[in-house]
């Protein structure tokens, strides 16, 4: 499902180039669910980056349902990720000028699925906001738009779902219900699941784990 | 496997619209477009109405006028080229009854189809119902004036003969279009058919007669013909066109139409900072939004598309309201001139709504896209991480397309390269003065802030931060005020100055063509109603013929500059007042010798110089005179002027009569009609009327450019409105954050408040500078007035500034204050 070659990622900084990503190999399968941990500054978030395409690896590749993300440009790689990837952030990344409604819209809208207003009614009442539709993101909760942000991932069907720290914003009580409304999701719609987190509880739920070190990749036992 | 996007720019737009930048985007565009639409469809409509009025004066759409028959091959070519045709010939000519009756009448034949433009109205009876059929006196027929019936006392069905036709009278002539232009005399109209006037024997060659071919068609083929027809012509034939029926109307219109375009593109120009502005703040809001549409599966194509498709909306929908409230703008301006002009308004066509459309199309693509085009490119990684740079360069190139394209547009309008770039220049010119000026004047509320209070710090502390578009926000305003100011000196100025030129009992009423014989009657009957008489001045007709023995040319069509002169000529022992002398010296009280004063205007028409000897003719005498001095006249005093003055003994053996003037109230109007009665051969100029006309056209002319001000004022505004806006995503967090920290709203709402205060105190002071330096520039140099202080406008720009200012400012950022701080603290 996801493959990642020996990926390396390196930028350029004031005093000659800082390494990132120092060669990372691993794969993951269908349905799976997999957990990154690390240090703050280890890399966490730039192999989410790669993996998901929304940046290009200095070195190494990686490869979705078999197909080379560096064979894409970028548009080519924003329609695979509209087709099969879906994203939960730390900081939610709603619109605040969209309802919540016509935030869970957006992703269905861009790929012109039909029926997407009762779909994004649908995934909000799943969440367990299905009051809550037509308020905007600066009326709901941290907690809540995260909810909003989970609807939006999903209710396009996506084949793998990438999350950023998506408690880490969050109380532990909220957290909580956030991660069971994530792996009660991935159960009933078979997603593969791709976690980054510093929440032990979050990693412990996960079939696998990966420990994230000065950007290099150790899986855990 | 291209995900196609059924998100489409209506419903971005629809929800986007809340964000405020849109509605600024709309109606700057909105602005931009009525305005060139309106001052381009009112010149467009004027000039069309200018046009087809005086091509009803003509009949025709160009005339080839000639004293002898016109080669027939000339009518030939014509018809061959597609030119509609007619012709007219004109004489005087006695009119013969069977019962012997005879009046002089005005014969005019004509050929079918005349006229060819305009309408010739006709009734059968002398005073019955009128039609215009577009038919012709048949052969063997006359149709008459009405009062060439009472005339010659006939009736309709009688006969009247011409030379030695006789014509059947079958109907009466109520109006012709070329009346004017083409008739003979003042004789009443006889019409008749061009057929019968061999048959008349009356035209003779030599006979005084006009002979007129009309022509009707398309411009460029009238043009070819007149090219092809202007070396055949010869002694006492031309072509006469609408462009040289009224030239002063034409070039007085040209400068009009460059002037209000030009005024309007200004506010264009506004519009386009404006629009830019909103545009930025638009696509740096939707910087996050374009990260995660990419990240959700958008492409590149897609977004831009999406942008695209919003702004061509916005766009289309400007550009349908633009067009209606310039169409709005167009009439009312009519209705503002309606009285001067004296025409009802002409076709608009198509060209004014073109303009339109094209000012839209490069405001949103040189000033609205190119933001919005790089939003396209902002990397999907931002999602992850916030740092990740989204704005990428090219600003400067797009200043530069923007500034080109505009000027470009401008030209458009003006159509002339050399005004627009002075206007230009100009601009740049005053912008630049004030951003230093303005930059200065901020660098001094800096100084003061950090001496006042914390509620002052704070306000003028944000002044400060954002200096370079605060300055620039300054001289726009400063600009529009000061355009106002200038107007209300100006036009103050020149009616104080006049009125102040005419003290109180100033004659308003001039009289001439006084017989000799009335000179003291009249008198006299004026000290009886109380009316102080006034001098009066003997007035001798009379023709400079030639300068130095060289022959004068007769009249204007010879091309030359000096041409002889007819004037009424004045004598006087002494220098009258309100004349200055130039050159020269005057006369001795009792001079005996051949001398004259000239005033310098006429002068230079005659072309002669001090010490020329001129030829004179007065009545059938002529005789010679030296040019002893060279006047200047004050036109402005209202007083008798003369062009030509010489001493009392060289006009004594000629006829004369008088002029007088005098003062008389409004309310004792009524007077005059008893003064006609006992005079009846008196003139009366009633020159209140004209002081009164002059009056209402400085006002109208005010009017429209207090029109043309108001736009370029809202301009000014939405710019301040768009630049406030993209401050008010920092203000609202700061003053949270002021909030958060135990700042009370007074605090904040005053800091706002001496903010905008200052910056439109400042706007003021810099529009009073401008406009003191403008007004005496205008007075001095080119109203030939003398520059007058106008204190009052000192405190009227800067208060007027600091409202204005100061209003919209607060408006704009009022939720800076109002929003909980809670609320700010928590939106993403
Ligand atoms: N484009 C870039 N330019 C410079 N440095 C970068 C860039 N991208 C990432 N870095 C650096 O690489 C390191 C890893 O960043 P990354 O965001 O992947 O860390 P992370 O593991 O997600 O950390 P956190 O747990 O705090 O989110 C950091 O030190 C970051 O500053
Ligand atoms: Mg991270």
């Amino acid at each position: 499902m996801i493959k990642a070659i020996n990926l390396q990622k390196s930028v350029p900084v004031a005093d000659g180039t800082l390494e990132i990503l120092r060669g990372i190999s691993f794969e993951i399968k269908r349905g799976e669910t997999a957990a990154i941990v690390g240090a703050s500054g280890s890399g966490k978030s730039t192999l989410l980056g790669l993996l998901a395409g929304l940046d290009t690896a200095s070195q190494g590749d990686v490869e979705i349902d078999g197909q080379p993300l560096i064979a894409l440009d970028e548009d080519a790689r924003a329609a695979l990720r509209g087709e099969k990837v879906g994203f939960v952030f730390q900081s939610f990344q709603l619109l605040p000028a969209l309802t919540a409604l016509e935030n869970v819209m957006l992703p269905l809208e861009l790929a012109g699925q039909s029926g997407a207003l009762q779909r994004a009614r649908d995934y909000l009442e799943r969440v367990g906001l299905g009051a809550r539709l037509d308020h905007y993101p600066t009326m709901l909760s941290g907690g809540e738009q995260q909810r909003v942000a989970i609807a939006r991932a999903f209710a396009a069907s996506p084949a793998i779902l990438f999350a950023d720290e998506p408690t880490g914003n969050l109380d532990t009580n909220t957290g909580n219900k956030i991660i069971e409304l994530l792996f009660e999701l991935n159960q009933s719609e078979g997603t593969t699941l791709v976690l980054v987190t510093h929440d032990e509880r979050l990693a412990a739920r996960c079939r696998r784990r990966f420990l994230m070190d000065s950007g290099t990749l150790e899986e855990a036992s | 496997m291209a995900a196609r996007s059924s998100m489409s720019p209506l419903v971005l737009l629809l929800r986007d619209w809340r964000g405020g930048e849109l509605g600024v985007l709309l109606a700057a565009l909105l602005l931009a477009v009525s305005v060139v639409v309106g001052i381009s469809a009112f010149v467009s409509s004027l000039q069309s109405a200018l046009v087809s009025e005086s091509k009803q004066f003509l009949a025709a759409d160009s005339v080839v006028r000639s004293g002898r028959a016109l080669p027939v091959e000339w009518r030939q070519r014509a018809v061959s080229e597609g030119l509609a045709t007619a012709v007219t010939l004109g004489f005087p000519s006695m009119a013969m009854t069977d019962q012997d009756e005879l009046y002089l009448a005005s014969i005019k034949a004509v050929t079918e189809g005349y006229p060819l433009r305009g309408q010739l109205r006709f009734s059968r009876e002398p005073y019955g119902q009128v039609t215009s059929t577009g038919a012709i006196p048949a052969p063997g027929e006359a149709w008459l004036a009405p009062r060439l019936f009472a005339l010659l006392k006939v009736a309709p069905g009688d006969r009247v003969w011409v030379g030695d036709k006789p014509l059947t009278i079958t109907g009466t002539v109520r109006s012709e279009p070329d009346a004017t232009s083409a008739s003979f005399g003042y004789g009443p109209r006889l019409l008749m058919n061009l057929d019968d006037i061999p048959a008349t024997g009356v035209i003779q060659p030599g006979s005084r007669v006009t002979w007129r071919l009309l022509l009707g068609g398309e411009d460029a083929v009238l043009q070819e013909f007149a090219e092809w027809l202007r070396p055949q012509l010869i002694q006492g034939q031309r072509i006469q066109g609408v462009e040289d029926g009224q030239p002063t109307i034409a070039r007085t219109l040209d400068r009009a139409q460059g002037f209000l375009l030009l005024a309007g593109s200004l506010g264009v120009v506004l519009a386009a900072a404006a629009i830019a502005l909103a545009a930025r703040r638009f696509s740096v809001r939707h910087t996050d939004h374009v990260a995660v549409m990419k990240s959700l599966g958008s492409s590149r194509q897609q977004i831009a598309r999406l942008y695209g498709g919003s702004l061509l909306l916005l766009g289309l929908l400007a550009t349908c309201l633009g067009w209606a409230l310039g169409w709005l703008i167009q009439a009312v301006f009519f209705r503002l001139f309606a009285e001067q002009l004296g025409v009802a308004p002409g076709q608009v066509g198509y060209e004014p709504f073109l303009i339109g459309g094209a000012t839209a199309l490069v405001c949103l693509g040189f000033f609205a896209w190119p933001p919005l085009e790089r939003r396209a490119r902002v990397p999907p990684m931002r999602v992850l991480r916030r740092e990740v740079d989204a704005d990428q360069g090219q600003r400067r190139g797009d200043y530069a397309r923007g500034a080109i394209s505009v000027f470009g547009l401008m030209w458009w309008y003006s159509g002339d390269l050399k005004l627009t770039g002075s206007v230009v220049a100009g601009l740049l010119l005053t912008v630049g003065l004030g951003f230093l000026l303005a930059q200065l004047l901020l660098g001094s509320g800096r100084a003061l802030g950090s001496a006042a209070g914390s509620v002052w710090r704070l306000g003028l502390a944000n002044l400060r931060r954002r200096s370079s578009a605060n300055a620039l926000q300054m001289v726009i305003f400063a600009i529009a005020i000061m355009l106002m100011l200038v107007l209300v000196i100006i036009r103050t100025a020149l009616i104080e100055q006049w009125q102040a030129q005419l003290p109180e009992g100033t004659p308003n009423h001039f009289m001439l063509n006084i017989a000799p014989g009335d000179q003291d009657p009249l008198a006299s009957f004026l000290q009886n109603q109380g009316i102080e008489p006034q001098p009066q001045f003997p007035m001798t007709r009379g023709r400079i013929m030639a300068v130095n023995g060289t022959v004068l040319a007769e009249d204007r069509s010879s091309g030359e500059e000096r041409r002889q002169r007819e004037a009424n000529f004045t004598h006087s022992a002494e220098l009258p007042a309100a004349n200055i002398l130039l050159e020269g010296t005057w006369w001795s009280v009792d001079t005996a010798e051949e001398v004259v004063s000239l005033e310098q205007e006429f002068a230079r028409g005659v072309g002669a110089e001090l010490g020329d000897v001129l030829t004179i003719r007065v009545g059938a005498d002529e005789f010679e005179a030296r040019v002893a001095s060279i006047r200047e006249s004050d036109w402005q005093s209202m007083k008798p002027n003369f062009f030509v003055i010489f001493p009392p003994a060289m006009l004594e053996r000629f006829p004369k009569t008088y002029l007088t003037s005098f003062f008389l109230p409004p309310e004792e109007k009524a007077l005059l009609n008893s003064l006609l009665k006992q005079f009846p051969t008196v003139t009366v100029i009633e020159l209140d009327i004209v002081i009164g006309e002059v009056r209402t056209i400085v006002e109208r002319v005010g009017q429209a450019i207090e029109l043309v001000l108001a736009v370029i004022l809202l301009a000014g505004a939405l710019v301040l409105v768009a630049g406030v806006q993209a401050s008010v995503d920092i203000r609202l967090r700061e003053s949270a954050l002021l909030r958060a920290m135990g700042a009370g709203r007074g605090l904040l709402l005053g800091s706002l408040v001496i903010e905008f205060a200052v910056l439109g105190g400042f706007a003021g002071l810099l529009a009073v500078l401008g406009a003191e330096v403008a007004a005496w520039a205008l007075q001095t140099q080119a109203l030939d007035l003398d520059y007058q202080a106008t204190p009052l406008v000192w405190p009227l720009g800067i208060v007027a500034g600091v409202l204005v200012i100061g209003v919209l400012g607060l408006l704009s950022c009022r939720r800076a204050v109002v929003v909980p701080p809670l609320v700010v603290l928590r939106e993403v």
